[in-house]
């Protein structure tokens, strides 16, 4: 068990260690300027780039760049080159935000996908089952932007209220508990909309495996032996078939630094996601890669996690 | 069964407890009336977030559009664009121009003269009547004082790049031995001064001046370098335009504290000073010095005529008491950082900023919103909002959603949706030209691009009016050349190049392109065969790269277009001038300034004349606009030059595009009049389009009012 632990530790730190390197080689080497030394501005002169050229240490070769970057982050002291901000802090403050979004698309994925599933797989054949098959794979093929578009069309224009941002604009001096309310209001457009690939997928693994652990040997005896129905499925078939999701909770915890570019964008949520791809679009080297950084540290610990969590649950694995 | 039933309930309930919240929320009815304060706030939306508040860091249009209400400028430009005074309640520009006497030029008539003689030679000639020539009369009317300097003797130090190495600097002593110099008060800024002396001193008496001679440097330079050294250390002649400022009193910071001269010094200071790397520092570079005279006058000498400099004083005025090397010291040591790499851009200010404009910085939430609150000590009497919002949004869609919901006060239209928001009756719209243009620029270097014949021609097989009309829903307007169209700069009398493919087709013709058996033209056996290129990612370019393209094909040439890479496509195309003809736009400014853009000085990589656009004419009035001060004159040559250029083609101009914006009809103009009654107006834009000029008497009232009866 301790052995599979360091090893694995000193395997993930190796594998860190090559996604730094290639990271920051393939911000440096795509075409394209910081915004500050862009040679289209008239009013830059030369000698301007070249000072900020120096103050970046962009005048540096690569390695010694990579060198200085990851010195600067690993004292927390790394700035973006936007607005001079410490780039930990406003991860930190912008993963405050993507965090309740995640939260709420989680708790609906999660909490929708196993009834809708269970009882495709029940009912497995019958009109039940087929519509949700087709729902699903509606969900999964539809834009999530185009969804969103129509999704925010509809309810301004028939409900006639706010739904982007993390509140309504001039709410003015209300009770604690309207304030409370409208923030839950505008978290829940984004969060069904974050939400929906995740159920209409989930949803079909909850029934594949369902439908997989419903044909297995001891769920006959189960039958056989005269158990109601419900016992069937939700003790016998149901603990079973929950296996592999548990795994599958590990690898989420990516999705906390990710966001969603395209949802925070539409619905000027300013979260991790928009974040990144604003830095990506102005060249804020510093913010991009230190965002990558902490979700290559996710992805890796997430995996770790689900390793464990297999041995915990699973008795027949050991190491 | 409990597993059943907590699967079934659980996500029910989640549903129940999130759909429920909508009950919470206001509508846009509701929102004006059940809460009174929005009423007194303004929220606009913007697709991007500011970078810093600082307005000598930054240059982009977010941090410029709330630095533009937080701080305050000693200059800005009033409905028709003429400069007003803000901080500064007058100023006065005048000219103090010198030249060195010429030991070895002899003058007309007089021989050899020393300083003295020639100060009264000029004085003589200033009050002589009968001079014949009209020109030299006003330049000599126009002189207050001549004085003579004696000579003087100084020196100074530069350090130079050693030839063949990297990094080494040397230190060169250089001694100067200046001769006397004469000094000349202008009343007005002549450009024209020297030109018009050399009808007394003789033709050659500023060019034959060798500053050479006078100087001496340790270790030895030589040649070139020297002539540089002695060009800018003992120039035969100086222009030196002064500005003179004359603040306004008891004007006040938003912490209270008094605006003064010094508060200016500091500002062209910092931008400056290398350390903050200021983006504007181009736009100083010609100034020679900034002196307080006292704490309400302000003296600005420039090193030479530069008239769009008088521009760059709208420029926002920061607070030296809290920005100056002391503040920042103490506050390095309050947050613990070491002191000597604390600069202004460190400064927790850029994003807590202090100024002097009719909005107080409150509150900044990154990439959500931005709170600024009335000031009211404003000088000119606050706003009527107490607080402004800017919001980001970054999508247009849901900008449009939110106008829309009500918690967006204006929205800037899109090119389709003009047609219908235009007649809403809920809103009031505005529209204008911007300051940009898009154009087909053709690399002049390249055959056939170097006859003006066959640009032109180009330029007539396209139709403008159809690309406006249908690209982008009859919402541009054509344009003939470099200048903003609602300026006076801009030659109206230019008729735009006409749609007329069998023209193009005889000027080709005449330029010796004619069509062979397929229907291509050919000279000299070869095809006119070109590639037209442009970014990606701009649809609207995309969309005029196809239509150029077809335009093209259609009377006989084989136009080949490609999309790249914005940053490819500057990089290895435009810096490096290796392209036949491109899509871009420029934007521009008021000053109707080209050197950049147009001068032939501005021709190699990298710089922005990429088109290699070269014409003596041309340079000779880019030189004289920017060193006019003299508007009329100014526009004079503007209109030369636009003629030049509209001749010349080196672009196909294309269209100015035009903006719309809606405001909520409650929006109005409250002002008080003399007898102290309440006025409400409806807004209207001014002469150029410009609809929120008045924004600071702007406020929304609870029910659309009826203007009718005013028409």
């Amino acid at each position: 068990m301790l052995s599979f632990i360091g090893r694995s530790i000193i395997q993930k730190i190796i594998t860190l260690f090559f996604v730094s390197v290639v990271s920051f080689l393939i911000i440096h080497l795509a075409p394209g300027k910081p915004s500050q030394v862009d040679p289209m501005n008239p009013k830059f002169t030369p000698e301007m780039v070249e000072r900020f050229r120096l103050e970046f240490h962009l005048d540096k070769p690569l390695h010694t760049q990579y060198l200085y970057f990851y010195r600067d982050l690993f004292t927390g002291k790394t700035v973006s080159w936007k607005d001079n901000q410490s780039v930990l802090k406003k991860i930190w403050e912008r993963f405050l935000n993507s965090l309740p979004l995640f939260i709420v698309g989680t708790i609906l994925t999660w909490t929708l996908s196993f009834p809708i599933g269970i009882r495709s797989a029940i009912f497995r054949g019958g009109f039940y089952d087929r519509s949700t098959t087709f729902l699903a794979y509606l969900l999964i093929s539809i834009p999530g932007f185009f969804f969103a578009y129509i999704l925010i069309i509809f309810v301004v224009t028939h409900f006639h209220v706010p739904v982007i941002g993390m509140e309504t604009f001039g709410l003015g001096a209300s009770s604690w508990i309207r304030v409370a309310m409208d923030r839950v209001w505008h978290l829940l457009i984004p969060s069904i909309l974050g939400a929906t690939g995740g159920i209409a997928v989930l949803s079909r693994y909850v029934r594949s495996q369902m439908l997989e652990v419903e044909g297995q040997d001891y769920v006959r005896t189960a039958r056989a032996k005269g158990l109601p129905p419900d016992q069937v499925h939700y003790k016998h078939a149901l603990r079973n078939a929950l296996l592999p999701f548990v795994t599958m909770f590990g690898l989420i915890l990516p999705g906390l630094i990710g966001g969603s570019v395209i949802i925070e964008s539409i619905f000027s949520w300013p979260g991790m996601g928009r974040m990144a791809y604003e830095a990506i679009l102005a060249r804020d080297y510093p913010v991009i890669l230190t965002v990558n950084f902490v979700s290559a540290v996710l992805v890796l610990a997430g995996t770790f996690i689900s390793d464990l969590l297999y041995l915990v649950v699973d008795p027949r694995i050991r190491l | 069964m409990t597993v059943k039933r907590i699967l079934i309930l659980a996500p029910l309930l989640v549903l129940v407890f999130l759909l429920q919240s909508y009950l919470w929320v206001p509508t846009y009815e509701q929102q004006t009336r059940g809460n009174p304060d929005r009423l007194n706030e303004f929220i606009a939306a913007s697709i991007g977030d500011a970078s810093l508040l600082n307005p000598i860091l930054t240059a982009d249009t977010a941090s410029s559009q709330i630095e533009g209400m937080v701080f305050e400028g000693l200059i800005d430009r009033d409905e028709n664009l003429y400069f007003r005074g803000r901080l500064a309640s007058s100023w006065d520009v005048y000219e103090e121009a010198y030249f060195y006497v010429n030991d070895a030029a002899s003058i007309p008539g007089r021989g050899k003269m020393p300083g003295e003689e020639i100060v009264d030679l000029l004085i003589r000639a200033k009050h002589e009547n009968d001079l014949p020539d009209p020109g030299l009369k006003d330049a000599l009317r126009n002189i207050m004082e001549v004085s003579a300097i004696p000579p003087r003797e100084f020196e100074v130090f530069r350090s130079e790049k050693i030839p063949g190495e990297l990094k080494e600097k040397r230190r060169i002593k250089i001694n100067i031995k200046a001769p006397a110099r004469i000094k000349l008060r202008l009343t007005s800024v002549d450009q024209d001064l020297f030109r018009h002396l050399t009808k007394i001193l003789g033709a050659n008496y500023f060019a034959s001046f060798r500053g050479e001679q006078y100087i001496s440097t340790e270790p030895d330079v030589s040649g070139v370098r020297l002539a540089e050294y002695a060009g800018e250390l003992v120039p035969a002649t100086e222009n030196n335009p002064v500005l003179v400022f004359h603040l306004r009193p008891n004007v006040r910071f938003h912490d209270g504290h008094v605006f003064d001269a010094n508060d200016v010094k500091f500002t062209f200071d910092a931008i400056m000073n290398p350390k903050n790397l200021s983006p504007r520092i181009a736009d100083y570079e010609p100034v020679k010095t900034v002196e307080v005279i006292d704490p309400l006058t302000v003296r600005i000498v420039y090193k030479r005529l530069y008239s769009p400099a008088i521009g760059t004083w709208g420029m926002g005025i920061l607070p030296e008491h809290i920005l100056n090397h002391e503040a920042l010291k103490k506050e390095a040591g309050r947050l613990g950082k070491d002191p000597d790499k604390f600069g202004m851009r460190q400064s927790t200010f850029n994003r807590h900023p202090v100024g002097c404009g009719p909005f107080v910085f409150q509150d900044w939430k990154s990439d959500q919103y931005i709170t600024l609150k009335w000031f009211d000590g404003y000088w000119e009497g606050p706003p009527n909002y107490k607080r402004y919002m800017f919001r980001i949004i970054p999508d247009l869609l849901t900008q449009e959603m939110e106008f829309y919901a009500g918690t967006i006060d204006s929205y800037g239209v899109q090119p389709h949706q003009v047609n219908r928001l235009k007649t809403d009756p809920r809103f009031q719209c505005f529209s204008g030209a911007s300051f940009g243009y898009t154009y087909i620029g053709y690399n002049m270097r390249r055959a056939p691009f170097d006859n003006p014949e066959v640009r032109k021609a180009l330029g007539m097989a396209i139709d403008v009016d159809k690309i406006i009309d249908y690209v982008l829903y009859s919402q541009g307007e054509k344009i003939t050349g470099p200048f903003v169209k609602q300026t006076d700069y801009y030659n109206h009398g230019i008729k735009p190049v006409p749609y007329d493919p069998a023209g193009a087709l005889r000027l080709l013709a005449k330029a010796g392109w004619k069509p062979n058996k397929e229907g291509w033209l050919q000279k000299d056996g070869k095809k006119l065969q070109f590639t037209l290129i442009t970014n990606s990612g701009n649809d609207l370019r995309k969309a005029i790269l196809a239509i150029a393209q077809d335009a093209w094909r259609q009377i006989g040439i084989d136009v080949r277009t490609d999309l790249l890479e914005w940053s490819v496509f500057l990089q290895e195309r435009v810096d490096k001038a290796d392209f036949d003809a491109l899509i871009l736009g420029w934007s521009m400014g008021i000053e109707p300034d080209l050197y950049q853009i147009w001068h032939s000085s501005q021709t190699r990589p990298h710089q922005l004349n990429f088109v290699g656009f070269k014409n003596k004419e041309a340079d000779e009035l880019i030189i004289k606009i920017r060193q006019e001060y003299d508007r009329e004159k100014q526009v004079k040559y503007c209109h030369i030059l636009h003629e030049i250029i509209a001749r010349e083609q080196p672009y196909t101009f294309l269209y100015v595009s035009k903006w719309t914006a809606v405001l909520d009809k409650r929006i109005v103009i409250r002002e008080t009049d003399d007898k102290g009654n309440v006025v409400y107006k409806k807004i209207t834009p001014t002469k150029t389009g410009n609809y929120n000029f008045y924004f600071n008497k702007w406020i929304k009232l609870r029910d659309a009012p009826d203007f009718s009866a005013d028409g």
